[in-house]
Parts: structure tokens; C-alpha cells; sequence
């Protein structure tokens, strides 16, 4: 498996996607650095969701996309973001609009939240701009 | 994990509004878990026999879309039992279906050399890379219906996989009952999700009776499947849900359409 590590994210990056609008070279380029940090998770048995979730983030407001998730199952959600762009986070909500408890990884313009739902259900990922402008980012996924 | 990085804690603060929470996106692709994610939570809770919830060869002979679509869908979860129960020549087979499945919707030609893919990496038992590969199947159907124009079957591939993942699901937990593992069917936004996807999708392959029938039934499921947080399905909840989503996959996989 770790052999066709490379592969398969290169794979993530370049390959098939369902997005209807065609990713700006940013976007792209936000998705390899959500994959490089997804990519240290699968040392540790996480799959990666070969889905993504990719857009523009603005300075005091936060991007907010809908998973379900299953109880029993740990996650973690792994963003990367592009210039302007200098420092990023993650949160995630459950389904009453509460944050949840996170183990959180930042590094600047890359950064995760990981957690194991108590229940199964729906829950928000929130992506903000800590520090820098208006960027493009880009969300993906895995779990174990 | 943590330790991996530099920078690493817990964090929790605050709290979004209903308003808020409405206008999340969502979308196919991230907001709509795959079978494997419902296999492995399954999975955590006790010994699942995986090989005992196989089913027969299904035709491939289908003539409607919109019944391809959704045994598209099916199958690919079938994929996902095959790899849980290591079993390199069912992944082989179903992988096979997949292909006669897709080439009847017109999608086939790069799903060949991933079908070849897929089972060397069965052969040689690596299967969490067989996992991705279907995964990536499902995707790489997905997106070329998009472009050719068959925007309407994709939620229908992903609802497919959905039904036949919920109905192994269920029957396992029958088998063996246990609250944690029934926790894992507790999901009324993503069926809800779900049904509203159907709603957007034509008029008329919406007033088809495959998917009308299906769409009915998805109602009747949703309500089976919305428990308060925390509360676990009964074993009684686990049976309605399966015995529900049983006859959608009968009616999915019937030669004699409904009419």
C-alpha cells in the first residue's frame, strides 16, 4: 500500500473528480497540499476519500460544507490553501451548530481537525482565514 | 498522529446559528459518504462475516438508464463487501459487472484499464489500493456521465450504492445485534440529501416508475433512519430498515420494470 502511495495521490490530484466548474490553478495546487497532509494520515491506516471540496475563503468569513459521518469511524479533515493566504484553520460542528472537540494540526497555510463522532450523523467543516487575505483552498478527507 | 506534526492541540469554541448551518455546502463528492466508510464503521464494533452477505450475479442486460445507474451503484458496493472480506476473485467478478454495467451507459473505454487495475492489486491482496481503485471506479463513471450529458444518472449510481450498502449492513447487524454498531444507520440528513438530489433531477426520469418507486420508498427510510442523536436503533428499527431497503433492491434489480 505505502508503495502506491505516491501514486495514488498524484492520481487524487490530477485524476478523475466530479466537480461540475472546471479548478483554477490555485484551487489545484490547494488540493496537493490538502493531499500532502492527507498523505500523513495513511501512515496510520487513513484512507483517503477520493473526494474533494475546493473554493475561495475570505478574511472573518468561513467556508462551510455539510459530511455525514459514522460513529465508530475517526477522521480527519485536511485543508491546503494559496497565497494570500497565510494562516488556515479548521473546525468541525455537529448537526446542532456545536463545535466539536478536535485534535488540530496548523502549519501556516496547511491544517487539520481530526475527531471520532460519538454518533452517526451530519456535521459541518468549517475552513477560515486566521492570517492573510482572500485565497483559494481546498478540503479532502480521510478515515479509518 | 499528533505527534507527527508541530503544531498540534484540542481546540473547541464556538457555535454556529441555524442560518448558518442551511447554507452549508454540499455536495456528492464529499457530503455523501462511500459504502467503505459504512463497512469499516461496521467493522469497528465486532467480527462481520463479509462473504456471507455476497449476493448472486445480477443481469447485465438492463435496457433502462436509469435501472443501470442505480445497479451501478449497487455493485460497486458490492466491491466494497468483496475487498472487506479479502476475497480477490469476487473482486474480480464485480469488477467485471462493473464493466458490463458501464459499457451499457456508454462510459467503459477508460474503466477498462482501470477494471485491469483493480484486479492485479486484488491478486496480489493489496487491499486497501483495490478500495481506492473502485472508489475512483465510481468517480471516473460518475464524471463521464457528466459529460455526456447524463448529469440526472450519477445520484442515482450513488444512491444505488447507498441502498445495497444499507441493506448489508443491516442484515449483519441482525445477525448479530449490538447498539454500537446499530448507531451507524442513524443518518436523516444524508438520506434527506439524498432525496433532495432525486428532486432536481428531470421530470421525466423522475416520473419514471423505477425511480418514482424508489423515491417513495427513500421517504418511507428516511423516517426509519431519523433517531435522536444518541439513541440506537432497536433491533426491531434494523429490521424495518432492512426489510425496506430489501425491496428497493427488488424492485432495482428486477428484470420486469414496475409499471
Amino acid at each position: 500500500m505505502k508503495r502506491c502511495l505516491p501514486f495514488i495521490l498524484w492520481f487524487l490530484v490530477l485524476g478523475t473528480n466530479i466537480a461540475v466548474r472546471a479548478e483554477t490553478d490555485a484551487e489545484v495546487n490547494a488540493r496537493k497540499d490538502a493531499l500532502d497532509v492527507a498523505g500523513a494520515f495513511s501512515n496510520d491506516g487513513f484512507k483517503i476519500r477520493d473526494g474533494h471540496w475546493c473554493g475561495v475563503v475570505k478574511p472573518h468569513e468561513h467556508a462551510l460544507v455539510a459530511v455525514n459521518l459514522y460513529a465508530g469511524n475517526q477522521y480527519w479533515f485536511s485543508v491546503g490553501a494559496t497565497e494570500p493566504v497565510k494562516q488556515i484553520a479548521v473546525s468541525v460542528y455537529d448537526e446542532t451548530g456545536k463545535q466539536v472537540t478536535t485534535e488540530n494540526y496548523d502549519n501556516g497555510d496547511k491544517a487539520a481537525a481530526g475527531f471520532s463522532p460519538a454518533n452517526s450523523g451530519q456535521y459541518f467543516v468549517s475552513v477560515d482565514v486566521v492570517e492573510g487575505g482572500e485565497g483559494s483552498f481546498c478540503l479532502v478527507y480521510s478515515y479509518k | 498522529m499528533a505527534s507527527v506534526f508541530a503544531t498540534a492541540g484540542a481546540a473547541e469554541t464556538g457555535r454556529l446559528s441555524s442560518d448558518q448551518l442551511s447554507k452549508a455546502a454540499r455536495s456528492d463528492s464529499i457530503s455523501i459518504p462511500t459504502p467503505g466508510e459504512l463497512f469499516a464503521a461496521l467493522g469497528k464494533s465486532g467480527k462481520t462475516n463479509w462473504a456471507a452477505q455476497y449476493r448472486g450475479p445480477i443481469p447485465a442486460t438492463y435496457r433502462n438508464r436509469a435501472q443501470i445507474a442505480l445497479n451501478l451503484g449497487g455493485l460497486i458496493a458490492d466491491g466494497f463487501i468483496a475487498v472487506e472480506a479479502k476475497d480477490g476473485q469476487q473482486v474480480k467478478n464485480i469488477g467485471s459487472d462493473i464493466i458490463k454495467l458501464a459499457k451499457a451507459l456508454g462510459v467503459s473505454e477508460k474503466l477498462l484499464a482501470r477494471g485491469n487495475s483493480i484486479n492485479e492489486f486484488a491478486e496480489h491482496s493489496e487491499w486497501d489500493t483495490v478500495q481506492e481503485e473502485l472508489e475512483a471506479t465510481e468517480n471516473e463513471v460518475k464524471s463521464s456521465m457528466q459529460t455526456h450529458a447524463d448529469q440526472d444518472l450519477v445520484i442515482l449510481v450513488t444512491l444505488g450504492g447507498w441502498i445495497r450498502g444499507t441493506q448489508v449492513v443491516t442484515a449483519a447487524i441482525m445477525q448479530d445485534y449490538n447498539e454500537d454498531s446499530a448507531k451507524v444507520l442513524r443518518q436523516p440528513a444524508l438520506v434527506r440529501f439524498m432525496q433532495s438530489k432525486i428532486n432536481e433531477i428531470s421530470p421525466e426520469l423522475r416520473g419514471e416508475p423505477l425511480v418514482k418507486g424508489v423515491s417513495e420508498q427513500l421517504a418511507e427510510i428516511e423516517k426509519l433512519v431519523s433517531l435522536p442523536s444518541g439513541k440506537a436503533p432497536t433491533v426491531d428499527d434494523v429490521r424495518k430498515v432492512n426489510k425496506s431497503v430489501d425491496k428497493v433492491i427488488t424492485e432495482i434489480e428486477s428484470k420486469d420494470l414496475p409499471k
